[in-house]
This record gives structure tokens, sequence and C-alpha cells, in this order.
């Protein structure tokens, strides 16, 4: 079995896009996904390009052109989709973030993580 | 989206087309799609072309090099620009800053064969895609002494060197080229990207013969070169 590459923070944002907005995933939805994720920072369109086309070459996703529509001027979009590699890539990096999540929880109390909790679920909301 | 298709804000034509020009062709369709999807108003839409367009462009470099092929490429250009040079004057590599006069046109050289490998068009004719990126970086050589005689003409090489070791290197590169195909020509694993898969399938239009012929000619004028050099460094002992 091919071990992924472990992935960096831009890559985890991006194939979590991809992975929440399964069949709609192409630039500009990633792109607005991305933006949702690392809320209340700025990502460029070409950020994201770069970084889908990275992920890409590691056989992290596949890609293939969708058929034109109008609200495009008539031109295709390229859609993504997570590979398993990719599938097995994010799921060690939430493993990860879990696991410093409950180490930073562990040494700084049950309630700074309760207050975070409440913070980033009002953030979310 | 819910907008009636003449009611929705479109960038116009021209600026599209123009901005396309920038954009490398294997992504020119899906860049331009997300830019006219993401218009809301002439600003907003030059802000996100300025702001992905060179990325893209970086992006679409880094796929199409082959840093191996690269350097065989930067390896051959600086043989021929020096190998015409010290034919021409023996003393050319030993005075300040001749060294940076010949580094120069084989730089914006290689710039060139990296902008052709990124602009490149799927699918066309092999052979003529491995003579076009050199002549083209040959071209780009040329314009940066053309500019730089306005300028700074003592950094610019003689006509005779540039016009020799130029031809020499533009040789030397397409076989480099044919011997070892761009990235964006080669058949890549099951992982590959769609465009490179699509790539692979195009039919290599290129005979046998072709190849031995460039083949032949590289090697007598590389087995040339070495005579040369060692006959020079003879010389010199």
């Amino acid at each position: 079995m091919v071990k992924p590459d472990s992935l960096g923070q831009f890559e985890q944002l991006v194939l979590t896009a991809i992975l929440t907005l399964r069949d709609d995933a192409y630039g500009v939805t990633i792109h607005a996904r991305v933006g949702e994720l690392v809320r209340p920072k700025a990502v460029s369109l070409g950020a994201v390009y770069v970084t889908l086309d990275r992920v890409e070459d590691k056989g992290l996703v596949a890609s293939w052109l969708s058929d034109p529509t109008p609200e495009r001027g008539g031109r295709a979009k390229r859609c993504y989709r997570l590979e398993a590699l990719g599938e097995r890539a994010l799921q060690e990096s939430a493993v990860t973030a879990k696991r410093i999540w409950d180490s930073i929880a562990e040494v700084w109390g049950k309630e700074w993580a309760k207050e975070w909790g409440k913070r980033w679920g009002k953030e979310a909301g | 989206m819910g907008l009636p298709k003449e009611m929705r804000p479109a960038p116009p034509r021209k600026l599209e087309r123009l901005i396309g020009l920038f954009i490398p062709p294997a992504c020119r369709e899906e860049v331009l799609g997300d830019l006219h999807e993401r218009y809301t108003g002439l600003v907003r839409y030059l802000a996100d072309a300025l702001c992905a367009v060179p990325l893209v462009i970086v992006s679409r470099i880094r796929r199409t090099t082959d840093a191996q092929v690269l350097l065989m490429e930067a390896f051959v250009l600086a043989l021929s620009l020096s190998g015409a040079a010290r034919y021409k004057d023996t003393t050319f590599l030993t005075k300040q800053w001749e060294l940076l006069r010949l580094v120069i046109p084989a730089a914006t050289a290689l710039l060139g064969l990296m902008l052709d490998d990124a602009y490149a068009r799927p699918g066309g004719r092999w052979l003529l895609k491995a003579v076009r990126a050199p002549l083209f970086g040959l071209g780009m050589a040329c314009l940066s002494q053309a500019v730089l005689s306005v300028g700074n003409p003592e950094l610019t090489l003689p006509r005779w060197i540039l016009w020799c070791g130029g031809g020499l290197g533009l040789l030397l590169a397409s076989t480099v080229r044919l011997l070892f195909p761009p990235l964006a020509g080669r058949a890549q694993g099951a992982h590959g990207p769609a465009f490179w898969l699509q790539q692979a399938a195009e039919p290599m239009q290129i005979s046998a013969n072709a190849i031995r012929a460039v083949k032949g000619v590289a090697t007598i004028t590389v087995l040339a070169l070495a005579v040369l050099a060692v006959y020079e460094i003879c010389k010199r002992v």
C-alpha cells in the first residue's frame, strides 16, 4: 500500500473542501469553502489553483473537465474528487489534529477547551 | 446564478481575450471560466485576474519543468556559447565581466525554454515541438541582447559568438529534448494529471530515421567540441 505524504496546512484545507463539496468541487466553490474554513483570513484564488495542481501531482486528487455552462461564458469547469491516497492522507491529518487538540486540552484544562469550543461555535454560526 | 443569461453581469469579451493570452492553454478554459463566474464588476475581475494568473503561470512552469533536462540544456547552452567564444577569441573568458556576457543570453534562453513548455498546446507534432522550444529560447536570448544593446552595450555578446554559439546550442538542446521529452509529453502513471494522460495518448509522429539523423549530428558536434577543448587545453599546457 502506498503511504501518502504528510499534508501541509493549506493542502489539508483544500482536500477538506473537496471532500465536503463532493460532486460540486471546482475552482470557485473550493476557493469559497477554503475561505469559510480559514475565516477571518482571506485566501487568493491563485493559491488554491497552485495547491490543486500540487495535490493532483501527488496523486491525492483526480480532475476532469465538465460540460461548458452559460454562467461561465460557455466554458468548462475542472472538477476534482479525492482519490484513495488523498482520503488516507486527510484521515491521518485529522487524527494528528485531534491528538494535538487533546494534548493541549490536557495541559490547559477542560475549561479552556470548552471556552474555545464555544467561541468557534459562535464564529461558525 | 439565478438570473437569466442576458441579465447576468459578464466581463468584456476583449478583456477576457487579453487575460486569456497570459494563461497557459492547458488551464485557460477553467481559469477563464472561474474568473467569469466570479465576475461582479470590472475592478473585482481585474483584481482576481492579477492575483490568480501569475500563480497559475508559476504552477504550470513547475509542472512542466524537468530539473534534470533543464540542467542538461543549461550545460549544452553554456558549452556552445563558451565554445564559440573560445574559438573566436582565446582571451575572451579571461576578461572581467566576460562570463556575465555569456550567462545573460544562456539564462534568457533557458527562461524561454521553460515558458515554451508551460505554454505548449496539447497535441501537435513532437519533432516540431522539440525544435520550437529551443528556437523560442534562442529568440529570447537575441531579444535580451537587443535590449541590452540599448542600455548596456558593454554587456552584449559579439554577434558572431551569439549566432554560432546560439545555433550550436539550438541543435544540442533540440537533441536533448528528443532524447528526453518534456514532462508534458511523457506517459504518466495511473495517478498522472488528466491533462498529461490526455497528452500521453497522442501518437508520436516522428520517424526512427529522423531521430537517428539528429542523434548523429549531435554526436559529431559533441565530439568536435570535445576535440576542440582537448586541443585548447594541450595548447595551454
